[in-house]
């Protein structure tokens, strides 16, 4: 159960103290991890409940230690929260799940047969030492269903969005992106990715800038009103998986890593204004790219595409660029992230670590001494508001428990970016892609 | 808005003659060599009185300000108070200590003078006015900002004034955008106050509908 909190940052993301007393808030925004991802060999709830005891958040002392391991939060083992669910995560049930907001570390699961059809994930997302979170994650595991006579086969959705200007373009995208990728991907026969996947972004974008003239998140922290904000974006990359292939899509400077035989290979390239042909395509627009605090197009926004930024429009494009990558026996785990973790930690780092936490045989036990004390916890649960566990932990019925490698590993590299500094909110997706012989169980 | 319209035809009369020389009079910087200068207009399509209600409050710059997320003033906005204001994710700065130089309410002159933060522009100063001025047959505004600032090191004239003037005009456009939402919103409540003295029940599916 992660909670990594700086005890001065409870109140932070979403309730809004004077600016002042925020200016210098240095720290991570808590997240947590259910109950039973701390608790491998949870089945029931009663054991989930026992395991609140043990699974603590850690003392004071520890708080302040960013690289300090995460412990669990009983708070978040209460019974609406095990209704939060992405069991069967296809769309209707994300779409429950599209309120919840900015800061979650959501365990994912792995089922005990058929492993291609449910994937093992896991995720973790800090605000860190910016002032707001701004990054959303959407995870939708199975969102498009196949079947035939012979086979079924499901495709999963994960997304990473960073958010710049405010949070809601990023929230927006959670909420609607893998929707958008889900109809083309049901409507195209032929499974043309680059072009679906263009096309959904597209329409994406489309719909922020409309949507930005017509409604505005209850959340949003703009003090401009509709339709004047549109000097707000956000980067995406997604990936879909299926059976055969890895499909990513990116836009912006987030970036999809994938550790194949233990080598790391970037399924993505980050848009930076000053990549090469991304300066010859905005020149050619008639824009500019001035190095003002590194290369910014315009001298303002430091990626050359985003979705929204409707201001700087021809010159930031949302048009992914698209990757197809054949699934090989050697695939380990694919990486999303956005540039909080990119910025101070490097490609070949990163998967060495993950790496080092799904390889181990067991890694339960390690945040036993972690405690937390029942006065802490009762403040914890007071200001909840910024953080929610989205996953389940487990579904009894279906035989599920949580990955908790995949958690571990996401929530270990987000910890290791904010130990080496990095400014910005940190979001980080670890989906195993290691197959499993499928085991059935009666 | 017949004192604007009676402010327009006497600008018309002026014509060239006063936006030439009396207005660049209000905007004189002084530029030394290692700084740069520039001046942007912008036509609104809104009365002057909206834009400058706007434009005058030093406090709350985020009021257009595509970039400004909260500001703070400690006392009353008069010359020479500071503001600490917050800049949005994702561009070169996250704050910003301004002076408030100028405030001219006959004269529509505001001027401001960039004292602190954690970016680069160092020495900057700038003077926004506001003109009347027919737009399209209907009582609209000009909008001039000029500004001098140093050229830091690394960067050449050309980029400086090209990336000040990138986010003026994003300041301006924005402004063009509030200031006319506003003025919309104020024929459309003129219609709902003249319906309402006609039908009451109309009125109130204006104001729905309209607003």
């Amino acid at each position: 159960m992660a909670d990594i909190c700086y005890e001065d940052e409870t109140s932070a993301c979403e309730s809004r103290p004077l600016w002042s007393s925020r200016k210098w808030r240095i720290g991570v925004q808590r997240f947590r991890m259910s109950p039973s991802e701390m608790n491998p060999t949870a089945s029931t709830t009663e054991e989930e409940d026992k395991s609140e005891g043990i699974y603590n958040k850690r003392n004071k002392q520890e708080e302040y230690d960013f690289m300090n391991c995460a412990s669990s939060s009983p708070s978040q083992s209460s019974p609406e929260e095990e209704s939060v669910s992405l069991e069967d995560s296809d769309v209707s049930i994300s779409d429950g799940n599209s309120s919840v907001n900015d800061v979650a570390v959501i365990p994912s699961k792995k089922t005990v047969k058929e492993t291609d059809l449910r994937p093992r994930y896991g995720v973790a997302s800090v605000c860190g030492r910016r002032r707001d979170m701004e990054d959303a994650v959407a995870l939708h595991p199975s969102f498009v269903r196949k079947q035939t006579e012979f086979s079924r086969t499901r495709w999963h959705y994960f997304g990473v969005y960073d958010g710049h200007g405010c949070s809601h373009v990023a929230a927006r995208c959670k909420e609607r992106l893998h929707e958008l990728v889900q109809e083309e991907a049901l409507s195209d026969k032929k499974e043309e990715w680059k072009k679906m996947m263009e096309r959904s972004f597209t329409r994406m974008d489309k719909e922020v800038v409309r949507w930005g003239e017509t409604v505005m998140s209850a959340n949003c922290r703009c003090e401009l009103q509709t339709p004047d904000c549109d000097a707000v974006g956000s980067t995406a990359v997604v990936s879909v998986i299926t059976p055969e292939k890895i499909i990513v899509a990116n836009c912006g400077d987030s970036r999809a890593v994938l550790c194949r035989n233990g080598k790391a290979v970037p399924l993505s390239t980050d848009h930076k204004p000053d990549r090469p042909d991304e300066l010859d395509r905005i020149q050619e627009a008639g824009g500019r790219v001035i190095y003002w605090d590194g290369a910014r197009v315009l001298g303002v926004l430091a990626m050359s595409r985003a979705i929204g930024d409707n201001y700087l429009k021809p010159y930031v494009t949302s048009e992914p660029e698209v990757t197809v990558t054949d699934r090989t026996e050697e695939d380990e785990f694919l990486i999303l992230a956005t540039d909080g973790l990119w910025d101070v930690v490097t490609n070949e780092a990163a998967c060495t670590m993950v790496r080092m936490c799904l390889n181990r045989k067991s890694g339960r036990g390690r945040r036993r001494g972690e405690t937390q004390t029942p006065g802490r916890r009762s403040e914890e649960e007071g200001k909840e508001e910024e953080e929610k566990v989205v996953g389940s932990r487990k579904n009894g019925k279906r035989g599920e428990i949580t990955d908790k490698a995949c958690t571990e590993a996401s929530v270990l590299l987000t910890k290791l970016a904010l130990a080496k500094h990095s400014s910005d909110n940190v979001s980080v997706v670890v989906i195993d892609l290691r197959r499993r012989r499928k085991r059935h169980v009666a | 808005m017949e004192m604007i319209g009676g402010d327009d035809t006497d600008t018309e009369m002026y014509g060239a003659l006063v936006t030439a020389q009396s207005l660049r009079l209000r905007h004189l910087h002084h530029c030394r060599e290692n700084q740069c200068t520039s001046v942007l207009v912008k036509y609104i399509q809104a009365p002057v009185h909206l834009v400058w209600s706007l434009v005058r409050r030093f406090d709350q710059p985020q009021k257009y300000k595509p970039f400004i997320s909260r500001c703070t003033v400690n006392g009353d906005p008069e010359i020479g108070c500071l503001r600490e204001v917050n800049v949005k994710s994702g561009l070169p700065a996250t704050t910003s200590t301004e002076r408030l130089e100028q405030l001219d309410d006959e004269e529509h002159i505001l001027g401001i003078n960039i004292i602190g933060g954690d970016h680069r522009l160092k020495n900057y100063s700038s003077i926004l006015t506001v003109h009347p001025e027919m737009i399209d047959g209907r009582s609209g505004t000009m909008v001039m900002e000029s500004f001098v600032v140093d050229v830091p090191q690394g960067n050449t004239k050309d980029d400086t004034c090209y990336f000040v003037e990138s986010l003026i005009k994003c300041n301006l456009k924005s402004l063009a955008c509030v200031s006319e939402r506003l003025a919309a919103q104020d024929i459309t409540n003129s219609i709902a106050t003249f319906c309402n003295a006609s039908n009451g029940y109309r009125e109130k599916n204006h104001t729905e509908t309209n607003l």
